[in-house]
């Protein structure tokens, strides 16, 4: 059959708590040997649709079908498993003290066990063969945590493909067609990384098919042959690359909804060189160095300036960060902040004494998920909501503390429904603005950005964005490091780039556009 | 139905409030049942005050640090050693064997903060080994022997009655104004914040620029403060030391913490829900000790109890693996 779909599913609805709409009437189809990718914002039913796949949720409407026949929805993931249709989720999955083959038959390995001995070269054998076949090139008895992310990322694809055709009679590529559903797998990886698992993912498109979650509209584009894209429980969308090619613009557009960040390079302005040299210099580094991760970093940081630090993970740029709010300690060099010399071992308590604050992406370990919003935000500012009935001692005015978290969530647009509401229940955007929110509630001289708007939607990155460039207007200067070239050409006035742990060259916004062609 | 549901829900998130409450109303009538005596006599309350007052201030400590997510095996030790100090150089001294005591204990405190926070061994270590020393100090400085503190002028402020008639002896009002202490220092300052904070997530803690070395080593001087007070009072209340102060009481305390319902994974409960949590223990150790139940099944007791509201108070939306 040629150009037929293995998997499609008709018309799925799902409502969850009789309220939410998660999906309305969406229909995809999965062909052989082929990557199709699913965008949309979070919360646009992309995980919805892709757990029903699974057995995960069960459908309130719609139909599948299996190679054209009529089936039943999968209840649980086995009965998925036994469709030929697993998933790798975004977190990691692996066991990091497993060896490969281990961890690569776990739970399988009573199909290869003879009176209650494993049979381990059988094991290894099928391990290797697979592990050949499918390209992937790594050593099958060292330990997971050895691998690059990267490669734990193949291994657990490898392991879902492989779970798939033991299910089907055997670890031979013959007759089954696995579909693989990637739950936003590059988003821990850097750049090289990604192009590494999409450079294996082309080659096991010869055996599989893949359904690729995401929201990264570049990679999107360049590996799927066709792109679903969901916003608010609907198919607004699908696009065969092969016909024609929308623009990233037109993608974004319909991601969101509306128009994209470039509305925010005509509304701001960013720094000249001569303009920025008339600025105070708010914080100095000099010959900053630890060992094995960078050497020798110098840069002056004017009032009012984002720097950015680009380059490849692993080339010290976010040590370099961590080191500027106290959370690594450096070898030895010197960091001055308005004329005043920071302890090279002092605690980040002490940097932000001194006007430093640091906000990191990774919400699970910035923010206090079990607390309500209103003792995030104020974490960081105590002092605005402290009063004093004597001297020494200190209390904590509830209603200071209360307006305060009001003042922040409607100023960041932070969608929840009360100061009170427990953060873990809120979206990844709206706890990013949280912890934007309560930073700029502190307004620090100096803030550093450690990869500020990772894994969370378009629509929320842009607010984010506003709210950074905005703290930029008013005089706070930045330190950014990502992974997202773009966000450097959004955020910084200059740019720095990074290479094996030393400064090479220094670009500015209109430079380094130029260059990244964006 | 929506009603049935928000009832539901309600009942969830108030269970570890609700659960030692009925604990309480239950242990209650139950003792009345076996003793028409209980709570019906000014003795018996007074009887039960004495049981329940000292270990109410240690309890309190305890409750701080595990609030901040660490444990004090120590408490039991230090409150004897503080006891004990009172004992031996009361006679020599005077009261200024309280300023003494509670030094040596601040040190204890102060010595396992340091080891934790600037060391990063595991307050479960620290606090037993701290826990030996103040033991073996204990025993030397009395060499293994009970001393008797009948000066009356030390026994006071423990045993004064307020009012002298019918009232209720002083130490209940000690333990009560620590207690409100306490509450205060968690529920409404900074300092209780940073506890929370820490005990909630300890990364945020610092990211957040909250000084955990200081708060750390605060709160584990706290704890022994209590427990230096808790041992002090007790030395009045008894009008003596011997070394069986404490003895077996690391149990019961951990457990009166946790049926008050703050969770041994820090970050949730409070110093508030702890007085609570003493009262049952109490009552269910008067209780057992009413109906002839011997002091080591108690002790098992009180050991079940304890695993039981670990895991009805624990917190298992943040923790996915224990290992």
């Amino acid at each position: 059959m040629f150009n037929s779909s293995i998997l499609e599913v008709r018309n799925v609805s799902k409502t969850f708590n009789g309220v939410v709409k998660a999906l309305d009437g969406v229909s995809m189809a999965v062909k052989e040997n082929e990557i199709v990718s699913v965008v949309g914002e979070n919360g646009a039913g992309k995980s919805t649709l892709m757990k029903i796949l699974v057995g995960i949720y069960p459908p309130d409407a719609g139909e599948l079908y299996h190679k054209g026949a009529k089936v039943p929805f999968p209840r649980n993931p086995m009965e998925a498993l036994k469709r030929g249709i697993s998933i790798v989720y975004q977190e990691k999955g692996i066991i990091p003290h497993l060896k490969v083959y281990q961890f690569l038959f776990l739970g399988l390995e009573e199909k290869f066990t003879r009176l209650g001995r494993l049979q381990l070269e059988r094991i290894l054998g099928i391990a290797k063969t697979v592990l050949d076949e499918l390209g992937v090139k790594c050593d099958i008895t060292s330990y997971m945590y050895e691998l690059p992310l990267s490669m734990q990322k193949m291994v657990e694809i490898v392991r879902a493909i492989l779970s798939i055709r033991l299910e089907h009679g055997g670890a031979e590529s013959d007759g089954v067609n696995p579909i693989i559903i990637l739950d936003e797998p590059t988003a821990p990886l850097s750049r090289e990384e990604r192009d590494e698992l999409f450079s294996h993912l082309l080659e096991m498109k010869k055996t599989s098919s893949f359904i690729f979650v995401s929201h990264i509209i570049p990679e999107v584009m360049e590996f799927s042959e066709r792109i679903y894209v969901l916003r608010d429980g609907k198919l607004v969308a699908h696009h065969d690359l092969s016909r024609e090619k929308p623009t990233e613009e037109e993608l974004f557009k319909e991601i969101v909804g509306r128009e994209s960040h470039r509305y925010l390079w005509a509304k701001y302005i960013y720094g000249k060189p001569e303009e920025l040299k008339g600025r105070p210099i708010i914080l100095s580094v000099k010959n900053l160095s630890k060992k094995g991760y960078y050497q020798d970093v110098s840069f002056d940081l004017h009032k009012g300036e984002c720097i950015g630090l680009f380059g490849p993970a692993g080339s010290g740029k976010s040590e370099i960060a961590r080191t500027i709010y106290g959370i690594l300690a450096p070898d030895s060099g010197m960091i001055i902040t308005n004329g005043k010399k920071v302890g090279l071992k002092d605690e980040p308590h002490r940097r932000l004494k001194m006007g430093i604050g640091y906000f990191s992406g990774e919400t699970g370990k910035e923010l206090f998920l079990y607390w309500p919003i209103r003792k995030n935000i104020s974490l960081v500012n105590m002092e605005k909501v402290v009063k004093k009935p004597i001297k020494i001692a200190a209390i904590i005015n509830f209603k200071a503390e209360r307006s305060l978290a009001e003042k922040v969530m409607k100023e960041m647009r932070i969608r929840a429904p009360s100061v009170e509401t427990e953060c873990y229940s809120l979206s990844g955007g709206n706890k990013q603005k949280i912890s934007v929110g309560k930073w700029l509630e502190r307004s620090p001289n100096i803030l550093v950005l450690l990869d500020p708007t990772i894994g969370i939607d378009v629509g929320s990155r842009e607010e984010i964005y506003e709210a950074l460039l905005e703290m930029k207007k008013g005089g706070i200067s930045m330190i950014l490091v990502s992974d997202d070239p773009k966000e450097y050409a959004i955020l910084c006035d200059r740019i720095i780039l990074v290479k094996d742990g030393k400064l090479k060259k220094i670009y500015t916004n209109d430079e380094f556009r130029k260059v990244m062609q964006l | 139905m929506a009603r049935a549901r928000i009832r539901r829900e309600w009942l969830q998130k108030n269970l570890t409030t609700i659960t030692p409450i009925t604990a309480a109303i239950v242990l209650m009538i139950a003792l009345r049942a076996l003793n028409p005596f209980f709570l019906a006599t000014y003795e018996s309350v007074v009887t039960l005050i004495y049981g329940m007052s000292w270990f109410l201030i240690a309890a309190c400590g305890l409750t701080f640090v595990i609030l901040m997510g660490s444990f004090d095996f120590s408490i039991p030790s230090v409150l004897k050693l503080s006891a004990m100090l009172c004992g031996v150089f009361y006679p020599q001294v005077g009261f200024a064997v309280i300023p003494l005591a509670i030094m040596v204990s601040l040190l204890f405190g102060f010595i396992n903060g340091v080891l934790l926070a600037k060391f990063s061994i595991p307050s479960f270590m620290t606090t037993l080994a701290t826990s030996f020393v103040a033991e073996g100090l204990a025993q030397i400085i009395s060499g293994g022997y009970t001393r008797i503190l009948s000066d009356p002028s030390f026994t006071a402020i423990s045993i004064t009655f307020i009012p002298a008639k019918f009232g209720l002896p002083s130490i209940f009002y000690w333990a009560i104004a620590l207690w409100a202490v306490g509450i205060i220092v968690t529920l409404i300052t900074p300092f209780g914040r940073a506890v929370y904070g820490i005990g909630g997530n300890l990364t945020g803690a610092r990211l957040a620029g909250i000084n955990i070395t200081k708060v750390r080593i605060l709160v584990f001087m706290l704890s022994a403060f209590f427990a230096s007070i808790a041992g002090i009072l007790y030395a009045a209340q008894i009008q003596g030391a011997h070394m069986q102060i404490g003895v077996l009481d690391t149990i019961p305390l951990f457990a009166s913490v946790v049926v008050g319902g703050t969770a041994l994974s820090g970050g949730t409960g409070g110093i508030h829900r702890t007085l609570l949590g003493v009262i049952i223990i109490r009552w269910l150790d008067s209780g057992m000790s009413m109906i002839g139940v011997d002091y080591n099944v108690r002790m098992i007791v009180f050991g079940a109890i304890a695993i039981i509201m670990t895991i009805a108070t624990i917190d298992r939306r943040r923790i996915k693996i224990m290992k």
